[in-house]
């Protein structure tokens, strides 16, 4: 990858291989996927104000870390809240991470991204380390997680290359 | 007269609209260069007070980033969870 910097019309170019997009655009999908159930409702009044998502913490818990409760001392309030706002918060996510495979598929390995679509990744990159941080079991500061299979650790260098994406983008952010 | 009442009755307005906070949890995942943007550029907090609080998160597990009414603190709560963070909200004195 050759790092993000900020173009001379404000936009963010970045180099990245052919496969490197792949695997983002991949672990973008599967962040929506992920979260496409979540989203919308068959009453199409309930749809339109984003009310209907449940109230409970989702089982899965990369979905739960990604839709967390909002109150940390009051279940009820928690539910009555997710109840108004998880539907809505599952489509910004779902739109962020089509924002980032659109940007793949349109700029391909010569990335170039508007302001908004760098906020689309940055958000993106987030949701999918804290979703391959749910897989491997990282939950406090100074956990390694999972390490006891290819697959782990496979995953463990993917969540470290994001982290050097992110920095990479917030340096550019921040130029 | 009726400017004193006026005036008692905007404290107890402010002193009513302010009993909530808006927590930030510390998690191992989200990187400290990026809590610190996301406080910058949504609260728009300078770099020092940003790298402060996120500092504040970092040691200490939680730090409050906003103060006021609840209406207020579920809109922070929500972009935060765009954001990928932990927040939650809660009154001031819990």
């Amino acid at each position: 990858m050759i790092p993000f910097t900020r173009t001379a019309t404000g936009s963010y170019a970045a180099g990245f291989t052919h496969v490197e997009t792949e695997i983002i655009a991949d672990l973008a999908a599967q962040i929506a996927g992920m979260l496409s159930p979540l989203v919308g409702s068959d009453d199409p009044l309930f749809a339109a104000v984003g009310i209907g998502g449940t109230s409970l913490l989702n089982d899965d818990p990369a979905i739960a870390r990604l839709l967390p409760d909002a109150y940390g001392d009051d279940a009820a309030a928690s539910g009555d809240f997710r109840r108004l706002t998880e539907q809505s918060l599952a489509t910004r996510k779902v739109a962020n991470a089509r924002a980032v495979i659109d940007s793949l598929e349109r700029t391909g390995e010569s990335l170039e991204l508007s302001e908004q679509e760098a906020q689309s990744w940055l958000r993106t990159l987030s949701d999918i380390r804290l979703t391959i941080a749910a897989r491997l079991g990282i939950e406090s500061d100074g956990d390694e997680g999972a390490t006891g299979s290819d697959s782990a650790l496979a995953l463990h260098d993917l969540y470290d290359w994001l982290a050097y994406v992110t920095e990479s983008l917030l340096d550019a952010l921040d130029d | 007269m009726n400017q004193t009442l006026e005036g008692t009755e905007l404290r107890e307005q402010t002193v009513l609209d302010q009993p909530w906070i808006t927590l930030v949890w510390n998690d191992p995942v989200n990187l400290m260069s990026y809590v610190s943007y996301v406080f910058r550029s949504y609260f728009g907090f300078t770099r020092d007070e940003a790298d402060r609080l996120m500092l504040q998160v970092h040691n200490d597990g939680r730090a409050v980033v906003a103060t006021g009414s609840r209406e207020e603190m579920e809109r922070h709560v929500e972009a935060m969870h765009d954001f990928g963070l932990w927040a939650t909200l809660q009154k001031a004195d819990a």
